[in-house]
């Protein structure tokens, strides 16, 4: 076995650390983002009654992470620093999430992954939910950002009002009223608008169709290809097809998740048909936690405390698998490591050229091939409005601190009163401090008289927060630039009364 | 279907490459039994659970190796009425070891207590004589410790731990240190002879558990007669001990470096025997007494994972319990098992595993699993969940209805115990004993395995019946608001309601047919005495150790929880 493995791996080492620029194929890359997806809301991480037997596949198969995390507890910032590699400060992509109305974007001269590698001759598609901006004259839309192809729905599914939508066949109606005011959720081939409203039920097997294309494609053509498919699921309203709706003993939660997983399954199938599974680096994770207001139709941070829209763990750590069968070897690792490092991390696979700006990701390879401990050291947790007061938290090592603590209404309804929104925020002096190996539920704060040996970690953290932070250029808000219900997409623009009237099957 | 077919798909090709399986093929006869009775140990504190330090390689491979079982629980969310229904295949309410001093207490066998297992019950080594096994318990007995209570009169062959709980130490003129018996005499007291030390969490028994079931596997393999071995070990049980090369281990702390030392242990013995060439003739069963102990958190208790409180209490937290079966060559490795089982499927599966028949003149609530472990099969059945003389909850399905919830009362909740931190749900963790038995509380826990958001039921008192205090369910009525997050806090009510309807029918049904065949055994858990306490064990006096007990003064125990 070991054998086996030293083999490949110098074989898997000389393939991605030597051989930019020689005849050998450049790897494929697929980044699986989940919505709102919860750190034990996966069978592989605990959760008793989730069924999603490919994502279990992958997570056998591949590197689990246990301490991954996102940049952002909410969509729009955690979405921006993955593409980009940069906090979402620096781009601006703040406070909040965009809507259809919004006036900004994910600023144009922000580099992304698939702008990285464009030079180096990838094919690059996005398949789902982009919320990075549609803008004036649909300028920040993927296309506009490094993608050759983009089919999907511009932000949230729930961001227009759903309650005559079909979320379940034969025709549940989606629970719940979704955002009142907005026109109808569109889906885009890339600025087109190809439908209005989208029609739930079919369109993970539309997803899923571009995605298998998309990848046998560009096998085809022997051109190397990145794949984002940032899905819907499992973010409010849930839906399915009929292919998993009522198949999982966990509710619309469940079924919608199985959803997800079945497309995953495809993604992999396609791979092996093209006969590129082995020369493809897979990469599976969330865009922040569980949605708990939505009670057992939101995910499930496992022990982890509070949720989506707090700094609590429960907010950001994140499920997180990478899978490349050959290369990388299977197993778990404690690495600290964030969406933020994918971009350093694929351009080093692919030997591309690192934006010249100031990064925030730490190339992984050394946790992806070499078992190693990894770059990072720290994580930093801004919450959903960074600009009052920075940085919540930050972690370093096994420790973590909080400056600030806040509630959200996202985790509402949880039993625990810290989450909620009537938890105001509020200033630690000294800074909470857990240890997230003991007590990974932040249940007890070790910064008390009664342990006085925990100064010096203090004191620690508080010199990598103030360097970080004095490093730290705010771009300008984008959610700030308002909005323009011109904005909104609409299938008609001509017709009225606005905004029901945008409606095209 | 994958649970965690995480590291099970990689482990097994471990294993197809250095395969070392017994060397003998099994010979159709009874197989040896192995149970691995964990002590307050959590269903989240595997990996395979979902731990999120993944420091238990050697469990985590035996769930590759074999079955898991993420839907299975203990009868009792204390130790000592768990053991007794592992071990006679009956509740706890039927088998006595329980209390009528007060409603719903949970009581246990602390040494001054007069009970313990009853004569008249029967045990699963008593069974398995019959078949020729030879049985061993190893480790923590928790059944009673005068001395027909005792294993070696309740059907085992040897004995090598205690009889109670490792507390201690203490000041010999007012208690006894709790006595470690080899077979029926006592070798030695905790803190004396076997040394733990409590500030620095040093002891190495596990290590002393794990010799003696080595040599015992060893002899019974050369002498090839079937054996039972009840590998009741303690070490996650408060004040958590590990031996001194597994100290500073773990991530997670001193009880980190307990189930380390414990993982450790199941590897050594899975190995042996496989070394032995027995592994394919010999099933063998992990799982926990009870949930853990958060209330001693965070140092002294493990993880319930996604689950409700802890040990004590009827929620998930304190009766879910991790559970992997093992038997290579019968048992498909790598699978997972939806099935509720329970501890006291452990009896009824050994019986029908050794070939013998259920005794047919009491009621046996266990179930035979055979079916399930062999042909990965589902068979319906409850699971009820009872505290002291309550049946608190029920669960039918993937459904949970609470009839009577309770954590701790403000007393012993004021005092800081907290059987749920953290977890406040309002309604659900109670201070005060609160019945439901009118309209259950109920989770689907396929959707909410926390038991956070209890199926939606609106009540409006009847119309002509303000005073009497009828309440029936009516349907919610949803305001219409926007939103800017979608946020919806009603949705389809009517749903759920008929939901709830539909499920409490069947439930009642569940529960109408348990409660009428119910007859409670006399209870075993109710007399306390100081006179009865380990003063002079067997065996006393040879090491000199008799301790002079007090005169006779029984009393009525008391229960706070």
């Amino acid at each position: 076995m070991d054998h086996f493995y030293t083999l490949v791996f110098v074989v898997a080492n000389v393939l991605s650390y030597k051989c930019v620029g020689c005849s050998l194929p450049l790897p494929n890359f697929i980044i699986l983002f989940a919505d709102d997806l919860g750190f034990g809301d996966l069978s592989s991480y605990g959760h008793p009654s989730s069924l999603t037997p490919n994502l279990d596949k992958i997570a056998s198969n591949g590197l689990r992470f246990l301490d991954f995390y996102s940049s952002s507890p909410i969509c729009s910032p955690s979405r921006a620093a993955l593409l980009t590699g940069r906090y979402q400060t620096r781009s601006g992509v703040y406070p909040f999430v965009f809507v259809p109305a919004s006036r900004g974007g994910l600023p144009l001269n922000e580099t992304t992954i698939a702008e990285v590698l464009k030079p180096s001759g990838y094919a690059t598609a996005i398949v789902g939910k982009w919320h990075l901006g549609v803008g004036p004259k649909r300028m920040y839309l993927p296309t506009n950002q490094g993608f050759d192809h983009y089919l999907g729905v511009p932000y949230a599914h729930n961001q227009g009002p759903c309650q005559h939508l079909t979320c379940f066949p034969p025709d549940i109606k989606c629970f719940g009223m979704c955002d009142q005011g907005s026109v109808a959720v569109p889906l885009m081939a890339n600025t087109t608008i190809k439908q209005q409203p989208v029609n739930f039920l079919d369109l993970e097997k539309a997803y899923s169709d571009f995605a298998t294309q998309f990848i046998s494609m560009s096998a085809r053509r022997k051109q190397p290809f990145f794949l984002y498919y940032p899905s819907h699921h499992t973010h409010y309203p849930q839906f399915a097809g009929k292919g998993t709706a009522g198949k999982s003993p966990r509710g619309p939660f469940g079924d919608a998740l199985m959803e997800f997983d079945s497309t995953v399954g495809n993604v992999i199938q396609a791979l092996k048909d093209s006969g590129v599974h082995n020369n493809t680096f897979v990469f599976f994770t969330s865009d922040n936690g569980p949605c708990l207001m939505r009670k057992s139709r939101g995910g499930n941070g496992g022990l982890l405390k509070c949720g989506k829209g707090t700094t609590y763990e429960g907010g950001m750590r994140e499920p997180a698998i990478a899978y490349w069968p050959g290369t990388i070897r299977p197993g778990v690792t404690h690495a600290l490591a964030s969406t933020l490092d994918l971009l350093p991390t694929i351009a080093g696979l692919a030997g591309a050229k690192l934006p010249r700006v100031q990064l925030d990701g730490f190339d992984m390879r050394d946790i992806l091939f070499k078992q190693g401990p990894g770059k990072r050291e720290a994580m930093f947790y801004y919450p959903i409005d960074p600009s009052e007061h920075g940085l919540h938290a930050v972690r370093l090592g096994r420790y973590k601190a909080h400056y600030y603590t806040e509630g959200s209404f996202l985790s509402g309804t949880t039993p625990d009163q810290d989450c909620h929104e009537t938890a105001f925020l509020k200033h630690h002096d000294p800074p909470l401090l857990f240890d997230l190996e003991a007590d990974p539920s932040e249940n007890y704060n070790l910064a008390t008289p009664k342990h006085p040996e925990f100064k010096a970690v203090l004191q620690q953290i508080q010199d990598v927060k103030a360097e970080f932070e004095e490093g730290m250029v705010f771009g300008e808000a984008q959610m700030r630039k308002g909005i323009d219900p011109a904005l909104e997409p609409c299938c008609t623009p001509q017709c009225s009364p606005k905004p029901t009237c945008c409606t095209c099957s | 279907m994958g649970f965690n077919l995480i590291q099970i798909v990689s482990l097994l090709l471990l294993d197809c490459l250095c395969s070392c399986w017994s060397k003998t093929p099994t010979n159709g006869s009874a197989p040896n039994i192995i149970i691995m009775l964990m002590d307050d140990m959590g269903w989240g504190d595997l990996g395979v659970f979902g731990q999120p330090s993944k420091e238990t390689p050697n469990l985590d491979r035996m769930a590759a190796e074999g079955m898991v079982f993420p839907n299975f629980y203990a009868s009792n969310p204390l130790c000592s009425p768990s053991r007794a229904s592992l071990l006679t295949g009956r509740l706890p309410v039927r088998n006595g070891f329980y209390t009528t001093n007060a409603h719903a207490r949970n009581a246990y066998t602390p040494q001054e207590i007069v009970g313990g297992i009853s004569d008249d019950e029967i045990l699963l080594p008593q069974m398995l004589k019959k078949m020729g096994y030879i049985n061993k318990i190893v480790g923590k007995w928790h059944l009673g410790h005068r001395p027909h209570h005792l294993p070696l009169d309740h059907g085992f062959d040897e004995w090598f731990g205690a009889p109670n709980c490792h507390f201690g130490p203490y000041n010999s003129s007012f208690r006894p240190n709790i006595p470690v018996y080899n077979n029926s005499q006592m070798v030695g007291r905790y803190y004396e002879e076997f040394k733990i030390n409590v500030k620095t969490g040093e002891s190495n028994l596990t290590q002393i558990y794990l010799e003696e079931s080595l040599e015992f596997l060893r002899a019974q393999a050369s002498i090839r007669r079937p054996f039972f071995l009840y590998w009741a070990v303690d070490a996650t049980h408060a004040p958590v001990y590990a031996s001194k090369r597994f100290l500073g281990r773990s991530q997670r702390g001193r009880y980190g470096d307990a189930v380390i030392e414990l993982d450790y242990s199941v590897g050594v013995i899975l190995k042996e025997l496989r070394r032995l060439g027995v592994a394919k003739d010999t099933f063998v069963f992990f799982t926990s007494d009870n949930g853990a102990a958060v209330m001693s958190g965070p140092k002294q208790s493990g993880s319930n994972g996604p689950f409700l409180c802890g040990k004590e209490t009827t929620f998930e937290g304190g009766m879910r319990e991790p559970a992997i079966a093992w038997w290579p060559g019968h048992i498909t490795a790598g699978t997972v098992s939806y099935q509720l089982g329970n501890i006291m499927d452990l009896f009824t599966t050994s019986l029908a595993l050794a070939g013998l028949t259920m005794p047919d003149d009491r009621i046996i609530d266990g179930l035979d699993l055979t079916p399930v472990l062999l042909n990965d099969s589902l068979i319906d059945r409850p699971i009820f969940y009872y505290r002291g003389n309550e049946m608190m909850a029920v669960r039918v399905g993937q459904y949970k209805a609470h009839y009577w919830t309770w954590s701790n009362s403000w007393e012993e909740f004021n005092k800081g115990i907290n059987f749920c931190p953290g977890q406040d749900v309002a309604g659900v963790t109670t201070h005060t004993q609160k019945e439901h038995t009118m309209q259950p509380l109920i989770f689907h826990l396929g959707r909410d395995p926390g038991e956070k958001y209890p199926i939606r039921q609106v009540f409006r008192p009847h119309p002509d019946a303000a005073t009497r205090a009828v309440l029936v369910p009516k349907l919610l009525h949803c305001s219409t608001r926007r939103e800017t997050f979608g946020g919806d806090a009603c949705g389809s009510a009517n749903v759920m309601s008929g939901e709830y309807q539909a499920i409490l029918q069947k439930i009642s049904l569940v529960v109408e047919q348990h409660k009428s065949g119910l007859v409670p055994g006399v209870p075993q858990l109710n007399m306390c005495d100081l006179a009865v306490m380990n003063w002079a064990p067997a065996g006393c006096e040879k090491m000199g150790k008799c301790l002079k007990a007090p005169k006779s003064q029984p009393w009525k125990c008391e229960w706070p929880h």
